[in-house]
């Protein structure tokens, strides 16, 4: 034979390889541009290698940036356990209910997500929005708009859910999908009430797809900037906006990558946490696709 | 004590109902509500209905949109057949063989999920325009929204092909098939469904993706970037008729995808 023939470990790198290394080039490497970015400086829109802390002191030294940030934190923290507590009844009853229509009835909930931010936060604020069709209709009929959807951060939670708790649904549903319901049944014959046999059996069995439901919830919605233009109104600003700008008219191209940076220590610290959380053993995890 | 049970497990199943009726209400009312109020003359409060067509001819009107409809498909194809030919040859690797890295290989397959879109935009713009010196354009766009993409189509690819029997390649490897011959005529015929799906979710996400496309994008204009320009100045008719459209494209994919998979005539990646 002319060729060596790869073994299967070589075959393996061979197939797996490109694509990973795609990702690392084209994902890992830009993040860690601008973690080196963030302690440079920007002068008329250039990045100047000039080592310093200055892009950091101003972001945790001015308190309207912290301001941002929390208001970010807090907002994806609700609207995670939000998402997660209408979530998991409304998952658990198509994956154990949902019988022939179960794909039918996961696929409507996730399809309205692949339609673009822009055009799902379009739609949100026609109906929700201040001059959207309920506040009208209820001031058409000389009733009392809601003031608690009117340019406030309520909206921006309301709005964010509304983008993001399909992956919450699906991430629960897919779990349920692999969980074995015979469990409950047993429970039940060995004299386990129904909530005793969930918070022993059904949760913990479940919880790595919880938590990466809730993971996929958080990440979006921390960084999300379209929701508070649009539904926040100016007391609103979320620190992904901030960020945003920083890029667009400002041109400080440092001093954002320093929030990018800060964004992506909380959100991997919020996974770290999360995952320490799981217990590999307990959620029935058998280690692949086997 | 039967009774009472009965009735909880009534009152379950009713409230668990309840909450599924009101998350589609949720989920669905802007989308009918837009869909709808694009066919109407008066866009604030379009009750009673006066229907028109006006919304639609000034979207067709617009070459701004013309131009940004072919940049958004250039963009979704592009992403798109990035993406199916990587989560395809990342998902048969992991299946195939077991190798001691199949653990790490999938951690990275799957770790753009776990960034926010606004993050690989900005950190994709800085590195291609300060460490490779790109300027904003199409092609790092598409590589942009593809790095994105490949955890879904991974997603896709994974859960068909986990059935796939690989003896089948075995068997044509026997009989002396090089791999790329037997990936050809043994492996395609087989998982293409699986590829089309990840064709599709993925050419979807590209085509509609905001934050990764605006950064990487430059001057070039794309639907979401247009929509988004626009949705400044307020709700105007043509956003309506866009946004009607597109969520109408969507749906009507995923009816079609669904029904193809219902009466069990292509998979998609999907199992029962």
């Amino acid at each position: 034979m002319a060729r060596r023939r790869l073994g299967p470990e070589g075959r393996f790198l061979l197939m797996a390889l490109p694509g990973a290394i795609f990702v690392v080039v084209f994902l890992l490497l830009p993040i860690l541009s601008i973690i080196v970015f963030s302690f440079w400086r920007t002068e008329s829109y250039t990045l100047i290698p000039d080592w310093n802390l200055d892009n950091y002191a101003t972001l945790f030294g001015t308190t309207t940036y912290m301001t941002f940030l929390l208001r970010s934190f807090t907002t994806a923290v609700v609207v995670s356990l939000a998402s997660l507590v209408y979530a998991w009844p409304v998952a658990y009853f198509i994956a154990k209910h949902g019988d022939r229509y179960r794909l039918l009835l996961v696929l409507a909930l996730a399809a309205p997500f692949f339609t673009g931010i822009i055009l799902r936060v379009t739609g949100i604020q026609g109906v929700m929005g201040p001059v959207g069709v309920i506040n009208l209709g209820l001031m058409n009929y000389g009733l009392q708009p809601i003031d608690f959807i009117m340019y406030t951060q309520t909206a921006v939670g309301i709005g964010v859910t509304y983008l993001f708790i399909p992956f919450m649904v699906t991430a629960v549903y897919l779990s349920l999908l692999n969980f074995d319901f015979e469990l409950l049944e047993v429970a039940k014959i060995n004299g386990a009430k129904p909530w005793r046999a969930f918070i022993e059996i059904t949760w913990p069995l479940n919880w790595m797809g919880t938590v990466i439901g809730l993971v996929l919830v958080f990440i979006p919605s921390m960084a999300e900037s379209i929701t508070p233009r649009f539904l926040g109104g100016p007391n609103a600003a979320s620190f992904g906006q901030v960020l945003g700008l920083q890029f667009g008219e400002t041109g400080t191209w440092a001093l954002g990558s320093a929030m990018g940076v800060l964004l992506f220590a909380v959100s991997s610290l919020v996974i770290l946490l999360m995952w320490r959380t799981v217990n590999l053993q307990r959620s029935g995890f058998t280690g692949g696709g086997h | 004590m039967a009774a009472g049970s009965r009735v909880a497990v009534a009152a379950y199943k009713g409230g668990s109902g309840l909450l599924l009726t009101l998350l589609y209400l949720f989920l669905y009312a802007p989308i009918v509500y837009v869909i709808y109020t694009s066919f109407n003359k008066d866009l604030i409060w379009p009750f009673p209905p006066d229907f028109t067509l006006d919304a639609y001819f000034q979207l067709a009107e617009s070459s701004t949109y013309h131009e940004a409809l072919w940049n958004s498909v250039l963009l979704g194809l592009g992403s798109a057949i990035l993406c199916t030919v990587v989560a395809t040859m990342g998902s048969m690797s992991i299946l195939k063989y077991r190798s001691r890295w199949r653990g790490l290989i999938a951690v990275i397959y799957l770790c753009p999920l776990f960034v926010a879109d606004l993050l690989v935009g900005i950190s994709s713009l800085l590195f291609n325009r300060q460490v490779l010196g790109l300027p904003g354009n199409m092609g790092s766009a598409m590589i942009a929204n593809a790095v994105h993409g490949t955890s879904f189509a991974f997603l896709i690819m994974i859960a068909q092909m986990a059935r796939y029997d690989w003896r089948l390649d075995d068997a044509a490897m026997v009989f002396g098939a090089k791999p790329l011959r037997c990936f050809w005529e043994v492996t395609l015929p087989i998982i293409w469904p699986a590829m089309l799906g990840a064709f599709i979710i993925s050419f979807i996400l590209a085509f509609n993706n905001l934050e990764i496309s605006f950064y990487n994008l430059g001057a070039i204009p794309t639907l979401p970037t247009i929509a988004w320009g626009s949705l400044r100045f307020g709700l105007g008719a043509e956003l309506f008729a866009l946004a009607a459209l597109v969520n109408g494209v969507v749906l009507v994919t995923f009816t079609i995808m669904y029904l193809l998979m219902r009466y069990r005539i292509v998979s998609f990646g999907h199992r029962d």
